[in-house]
């Protein structure tokens, strides 16, 4: 095993206010890691930081080996890291298949009869084979999100980044997801979760990291920081969402 | 009464030419501006300071002068002799209209969810291919009716330009009344084929925007 991720003392500001203060997160490979906390923490912002949607302030992200900061491809480098999004953001103008060719076939990863292969064998995979050529707006929430997940994978990611992946979704929809990252984990993806599924992140990570303000609090095994959270701030936070 | 109007098809050719007039600028007129509208914009969503600022302030001023003052000062303040009739009207229009038209591609644009954008650039796209193959073609199916209501108001517009005397189809009717003095039924002829030009138009649009819906597949 060996790290993925390594982030060190990052320090990320928006204007005036810090919303990322001396955080250092070391991810290894086929690790799946919860980052949860309370609304405003800056789960979302750091994982947004690792595919750089957002630019760091102060430290240093390494991802694969490189030091994202200096990477000049940024393109090239994003398509190695797959993102799902709390509101989905598929396409409306394409079919759930163009939806998952139109990057590899774009940036010419595969050609057009290899990207709608490997699009079928994923729809398999999430379960929405008979999908392939509805548009997103007849789908529900659940079905979305996971053809926003099978588009992600289709990129063949090395990391998969979740932001707050069932936040939007009504509750019976919510099983449907979690099963699918799942398996996603069980088949050896590295994944990097911000949930608030307090169930997800106790059955499937291998680390669960406690945000707030800017900082990680509290770090361990699903077990160590479920059962005997150390701090009062991670007990009081544990409490009020059990 | 019915005798009044029996002549009218004595009048129907000259009018006609002057449509053909009305309809040349409008179309030129809104092809350049529409041109000159992408540009605009493009300047406006830059994120250059500069550039940004040319843009606020051309949208401005143009947007703050009325179109008849612009067209008297263009050709006999700034054009005079040096460009036929015909050009400095459309130029004069696509000026007025290029305005309009950056506001409604910055509005289609901007009203797009920046998800749309950040899950394309995540995918590893880049930003012109994300704005081409994602942003734009939803922001273009949201621009539409304002595109058209901006081709109707321009192809209004071009009445106001009869101040510079191009014989366009309202220059035309006022031509024939300086004759006849019959300005009761030129008018209404006039604004009768205008109406009809302009029904045809909003029928058109309202099946382009049908076509182009994908909500209801």
């Amino acid at each position: 095993m060996s790290a993925i991720i390594e982030a060190l003392h990052i320090r990320k500001l928006f204007g005036d206010l810090e919303v990322l203060r001396d955080m250092s997160v070391t991810v290894e490979e086929g690790e799946v890691v919860c980052l949860i906390g309370p609304s405003g923490s800056g789960k979302s912002t750091f994982l947004r930081c690792l595919n750089r949607l957002e630019n760091i302030q102060g430290g240093t992200i390494k991802v694969l080996g490189e030091d994202i900061s200096a990477i000049k491809e940024v393109n090239r480098f994003r398509a190695n890291i797959g993102m799902v999004f709390q509101h989905f953001n598929l396409f409306p103008n394409y079919s759930v298949l163009g939806n998952m060719t139109l990057a590899p076939v774009t940036l010419k990863k595969y050609r057009r009869q290899e990207a709608v292969k490997k699009a079928e064998e994923l729809l398999l995979q999430v379960g929405l084979s008979d999908k392939r050529d509805v548009y997103p707006v007849t789908l529900s929430g659940g079905q979305k999100q996971r053809v926003a997940i099978a588009r992600a994978l289709e990129m063949n990611p090395k990391i998969m980044l979740f932001d707050e992946p069932t936040s939007a979704l009504d509750p019976e929809m919510v099983g449907e997801v979690l099963d699918v990252m799942r398996k996603l984990a069980q088949q050896g993806m590295t994944m990097v979760v911000v949930t608030h599924e307090m169930g997800f992140a106790r059955d499937v990570a291998d680390r669960v990291i406690f945000m707030d303000n800017g900082y990680i609090v509290e770090e361990g095994t699903p077990r160590e920081l479920f059962e005997h959270p150390r701090t009062e701030r991670c007990q009081a936070f544990l409490s009020s969402v059990q | 009464m019915l005798d009044y109007f029996s002549d009218c098809w004595k009048y129907l050719p000259s009018l006609l030419g002057g449509l053909k007039l009305t309809l040349i600028i409008a179309v030129v007129g809104i092809a350049l501006a529409i041109v000159l509208g992408i540009l605009l914009c493009a300047f406006s969503i830059s994120g250059i300071f500069v550039l940004e600022k040319i843009a606020g302030i051309y949208i401005t001023v143009v947007r703050g002068i009325p179109l008849m003052i612009l067209a008297l000062f263009m050709y006999f303040g700034v054009i005079k002799n040096s460009l036929d009739l015909l050009p400095s009207a459309i130029i004069i229009l696509a000026i007025n209209a290029s305005a309009y038209m950056a506001e409604i591609f910055r509005a289609g644009i901007q009203a797009i969810d920046f998800g749309q954008t950040e899950a394309a650039r995540s995918l590893g796209l880049s930003y012109f291919q994300a704005m081409y193959k994602i942003i734009l073609p939803q922001a273009f199916k949201i621009m539409i009716p304002s595109l058209m209501n901006q081709f109707i108001s321009s192809l209004k517009d071009t009445a106001i330009l009869s101040a510079i005397s191009v014989n366009e189809l309202t220059m035309t009717a006022k031509v024939i009344i300086a004759r006849n003095y019959n300005a009761f039924e030129l008018y209404s002829y006039a604004a009768i084929i205008y109406l009809i030009v302009i029904a045809l138009l909003t029928y058109l649009s309202k099946r382009v925007e049908r076509k182009l819906s994908y909500d209801k597949r």
